[in-house]
């Protein structure tokens, strides 16, 4: 990371007696795609909020470029914004929705052309420029609304759910060109989303909120790969999420009890036999294997269980497997694997460090 | 047979099946109530104010006179200017009022904004002598202020006792509440996040009322300026309660002609003049109101 253009000190927020954003410090740096992910009420939006300067925060620095700007209304901070539902001025053409930043900014007649032109290019709306709002489909709005935040060259381009309202198609494909924008105009982009694709598709790094509070910032991967919370484990990626309990612990590795079956995994820091823990393995990190000649890997979790249903998804597939106690796993690999066919018994396995565990949290 | 054949065969289902009557059926009641009540009294004012009136009775003479005394008399004109300037003024003085009231109501009433908004109307619950004669009671002479005053041994303000200036005060109280009311659902329907969006692009609040909340509720403003601008040209009680003795207006002057002097075709050719010039003011503010540019497309939030 270059040297911050955004840096959040220690923000806090409170509506009423709900603690919106606790004491969250992040810093951005120059070209990055920074994704704020979280499910709704997490506080993803406030803070979104509180550096565009919609919102005053109780406590705490917004500093851009190094300079406080937390006491400023939010047309002094010259950032752009993208918002959810477009929120485009109906009553005004695509070229005057565009231009109302640059307007507001004062420009002279001569750059304002030239920096509308620019970012109708840049979002291919050339063209479009005398249509009204309501004569536009979805995903057009939406290429307005990233012009209108764009066009004025802002230190910091705000996106809140952007995406939110479009088809799956017409997402998948904003989601590669919004990146573009962001790699060509080499500023940073605040991305909220409560959509864990959107955030891995997009992001260099991201940071999970929970209740006001961040779970954990860090390269996607990193988040991806090495959750530090049963909540982070939950949220990103498609974990399996089992209960159970420490029976023994053999140094690093801690075999716990779930339901009759034996599970590996790495023990949670102070934890100690007889905890409840939260057990996550993502299910892509599953091994399925018909039950006949399957072998015995050391250190593995083994469990034998039957296939229910085999969802084809395209490029891999989803296994729906049933335990002898009833509960069902999704395991993910290549479609179409030799000898699975559902009601056929099969063994699943994978090694200690695949999976993540963590202290149950209190229900 | 099945019933829908049976309906369709009788006589009376043949007459329902007929589409055309139906729709006569339908409308005729409130067409007859318009013929009635709006076209046929509003007919019959243009008529009269092409005949003559003598010794209090309509004399069926077609002429022209009527109109050539009311546009070319100094009197009859300056009454007409008089109530223009007065409709004007009291306006922009309503708007100045029932803009941020509206607002206020809007965005901040909360579950209260029904209620607020009523409450505005409130007076209405009473008869317009009544609510003048209240205003009266507030700015004349032994009224609540000019009393107040004289009690601490201050001068009375003149301006407020039987003047032009009490008339427009008591034609703001009357129909400021339908301005309110005007800009107050139009601002039901508008967007308010569209505030915050002008202010992350640049715009002061100040120029994001501009920019944004005037021109997409201009339309219920013009509604609300017609409902004020309208009644109070034609307004005749308020500045005789309240106007004193040089404070007689077009609709004071036209209540006399089918009054104490009997004159009804002039009073009726006065009508239509009136009349015109608020059909001219409404048109002028509806080619005001561009439809695109109001944001009023049905589909949009």
């Amino acid at each position: 990371m270059t040297e911050a253009v955004l840096q959040l000190d220690d923000i806090v927020k409170s509506f009423g007696a709900t603690k919106a954003v606790d004491r969250v410090s992040i810093d951005v740096g120059r070209d990055e795609f920074f994704s704020l992910l979280g499910p709704s009420g997490s506080g993803k939006t406030t803070l979104l909020r509180i550096i565009a300067g919609l919102e005053t925060p109780d406590r705490g620095r917004v500093l851009i470029n190094g300079e406080d700007v937390t006491r400023l209304p939010p047309y002094a901070r010259r950032l752009g914004m993208v918002f959810q539902d477009f929120l485009l001025f109906p009553h005004r053409t695509v070229a005057e929705n565009v231009a109302f930043p640059l307007k507001m900014q004062g420009v002279s007649p001569a750059v304002l052309k030239q920096q509308l032109e620019w970012a109708l290019d840049l979002v291919h709306l050339t063209g479009l420029e005398e249509r009204f709002p309501h004569q536009l489909s979805g995903g057009q709005k939406q290429r307005v609304a990233l012009a209108r935040g764009l066009v004025s060259r802002p230190s910091v381009l705000l996106l809140d759910e952007p995406l939110a309202n479009l088809d799956r198609e017409l997402r998948k494909e904003m989601e590669i060109e919004v990146r573009r924008f962001q790699i060509d105009l080499g500023i940073p982009f605040i991305y909220v989303t409560h959509n864990q694709e959107e955030a891995l598709t997009m992001s260099d790094r991201m940071a999970v909120m929970n209740r006001g509070v961040l779970e954990q910032v860090g390269p996607k991967l990193e988040l991806y790969e090495r959750p530090r919370t049963g909540f982070v484990a939950a949220f990103v990626g498609s974990a399996n999420r089992l209960h159970g309990e420490i029976r023994g612990i053999d140094g690093a590795v801690a075999r716990i009890d779930w339901g009759g079956n034996e599970l590996l995994g790495a023990t949670p820091s102070g934890a100690g036999v007889g905890d409840r823990v939260d057990y996550f393995i993502k299910s892509e990190r599953i091994a399925i294997v018909p039950a006949e000649g399957a072998g015995n890997a050391e250190g593995h979790t083994r469990l034998a269980a039957r296939l229910r249903d085999v969802i084809f998804k395209g490029q891999y597939a989803d296994y729906i497997v049933t335990l002898p106690s009833g509960s069902e796993l999704v395991v993910s690999g290549p479609p179409a694997l030799d000898g699975l066919t559902p009601r056929s018994d099969v063994v699943l396995h994978w090694p200690a460090e695949a999976a993540d565990v963590f202290a149950a949290e209190a229900p | 047979m099945s019933q829908v054949e049976a309906v369709r065969t009788s006589p009376l289902g043949r007459l329902w099946m007929n589409r055309n009557l139906r729709f006569a059926c339908l409308t005729l009641p409130g067409a007859i109530f318009i013929l009635l009540f709006l076209v046929a009294p509003l007919m019959s004012i243009v008529v009269f104010s092409f005949w003559r009136t003598e010794s209090y009775n309509l004399i069926a003479e077609w002429n022209l006179d009527n109109y050539r005394v009311l546009l070319s008399d100094p009197t009859y004109l300056t009454f007409l200017w008089r109530s223009t300037v007065m409709a004007v003024a009291v306006s922009l003085i309503s708007l100045v009022y029932a803009y941020p009231v509206a607002y206020l109501i809007a965005k901040h009433g909360g579950r209260y904004r029904l209620i607020l908004v009523l409450l505005t109307a409130a007076p209405f619950l009473t008869g317009i002598i009544l609510r003048v004669t209240a205003i009266q009671h507030i700015l004349g002479p032994i009224g609540l202020i000019n009393m107040a005053l004289t009690t601490f041994g201050m001068e009375p303000v003149e301006v407020l006792m039987y003047s032009n200036v009490a008339s427009a005060i008591g034609l703001v109280y009357l129909w400021a509440p339908f301005m309110v009311l005007a800009i107050y659902l139009s601002l039901l329907n508008f967007n308010f996040e569209l505030l915050e969006v002008a202010k992350v692009c640049g715009a002061r609040p100040w120029r994001a009322f501009v920019e944004v909340t005037w021109p997409l509720n201009w339309m219920g403003t013009a509604i609300g300026i017609v409902l004020v601008f309208v009644p109070t040209l034609a307004s005749s009680v308020t500045p005789r309660f309240l106007g004193g003795v040089d404070g007689a207006l077009y609709g004071t002057i036209l209540a006399h002609q089918f009054g104490a002097t009997g004159t009804w075709a002039l009073g009726s050719a006065m009508g239509v003049i009136l009349f015109a010039l608020s059909l001219i003011v409404i048109l002028g503010i509806w080619r005001a109101v561009n439809l695109r540019r109001s944001g009023f497309t049905g589909e949009e939030a």
